[in-house]
């Protein structure tokens, strides 16, 4: 059973490197049984087909790769840096995968594959509420923190994809930029004429 | 023999588009390319190449759909109601099925990352055209006194930009009308 396990999770590590490079689209189950070593008899009998180990993968993913990301919102500290720290992770060039998974297949496929969808949802939802729950911790956020987290959520997914494609710098501004306009609204509301 | 082909470069390259845009680079072999152009495939190898295809795609894409969409936004005069409008017919497109996935840059961006230098060329000259186009009716804003910090603009360009990419996301997850009130509320931080 422990050996089962073992080979289970090297079986997913290599899938995920697959659907990282290629995206679901472009890995068919034979480059996942000569990537693996594994024939589609044992792959089937495992995770039924090419969805099923799809699902496993993002599972995977969240389970070593992000969790301990999302963990960072916990963390004390001056909240925007908090906020700030929390973003960057996922975007560290001398990390293996970067950027997000979960964004990144949900891009692809949460259109057309409900359960991808579902776990879309789900993840950006306990995003939102990670946020959320710092922002309370907050006494000069606390008091808008759902608006302030639906839209810092926002700015995960505008992380995850259009800062991928610029410098670290560039990242950077984009993401404290955003944050300082997102979370400064109600500071101008409380004077504005609306 | 050399094989005759029945449409122009520009023909092919158009039906290239549309089988980018559902499939994505990756997910579209040359096989596919082939058939659904209707050429062989060492036509795609030898002759025109499945990267040169798809650059060109990139290309006709801002030419065809995201030039003449901005070009709409620049010469509005309703200042902030303008982008409001600019984000409310783009989540239209994203929901439409004549729209098959999203914007066919931010796909890319999303799919490609910048692994390709010549793609990445394209992203470059997409996104000045979008800053241009946001800086073009924030100044319309400004004139009509609809933003209180004019000297922000810059920074709020910036920050718009990350609208396309977040809608391009949550509108696989979110109803329309959550979508509008995302784009309102986005919009009321600027003002």
């Amino acid at each position: 059973m422990r050996y089962k396990e073992f080979n289970r999770n090297r079986v997913l590590e290599i899938c995920l490197s697959l659907f990282w490079q290629h995206g679901s689209g472009g890995v068919a189950i034979s480059d996942i049984v000569e990537a693996t070593n594994v024939n589609r008899f044992s792959l089937y009998e495992e995770f039924d087909n090419k969805e099923g180990i799809l699902q496993a993968v993002i599972d995977l993913y969240r389970e070593r790769y992000s969790n301990a990301k999302l963990a960072l919102l916990k963390e004390s500290g001056a909240t925007l840096e908090v906020l700030t720290n929390f973003y960057l992770s996922f975007l560290n060039p001398n990390y293996k995968y970067e950027g997000c998974f979960i964004i990144h297949i949900g891009t692809e496929l949460a259109d057309t594959d409900p359960v991808v969808k579902a776990k879309l949802k789900k993840y950006l939802s306990d995003i939102e509420t990670l946020i959320s729950g710092l922002l309370q911790t907050d006494p000069e956020l606390a008091d808008h923190h759902k608006i302030y987290a639906k839209h810092l959520v926002g700015l995960f997914c505008t992380s995850m994809s259009f800062c991928l494609i610029h410098s670290e710098k560039e990242r950077l501004d984009h993401i404290t930029n955003s944050i300082k306009i997102i979370t400064s609204k109600h500071q101008k509301h409380a004077s504005s004429t609306e | 023999m050399p094989q005759v082909l029945n449409s122009s470069y520009e023909e092919l390259v158009q039906k290239a588009q549309e089988l980018f845009w559902v499939k994505g680079y990756k997910g579209a072999s040359v096989k596919d390319l082939a058939e659904h152009l209707d050429v062989s495939t060492s036509t795609i190898y030898n002759k025109y190449s499945k990267e040169m295809l798809f650059l060109d795609s990139l290309i006709y894409y801002n030419q065809t759909c995201s030039d003449p969409f901005l070009k709409g936004l620049r010469d509005n005069t309703d200042g902030i109601e303008s982008l409001r409008q600019f984000f409310y017919a783009l989540i239209d497109a994203l929901l439409d099925k004549s729209f098959p996935r999203s914007c066919l840059m931010v796909n890319t961006v999303v799919e490609l990352r910048n692994e390709n230098p010549d793609v990445v060329k394209l992203y470059d000259q997409y996104f000045d055209n979008l800053v241009t186009s946001y800086n073009v009716v924030l100044d319309k804003a400004i004139e009509v006194g609809e933003i209180k910090h004019p000297e922000k603009r810059d920074e709020y360009s910036q920050f718009l930009l990350g609208v396309i990419f977040s809608l391009s996301i949550l509108f696989k997850i979110n109803e329309p009308d959550e979508l509008r009130q995302f784009v309102d509320e986005q919009l009321a931080f600027i003002k």
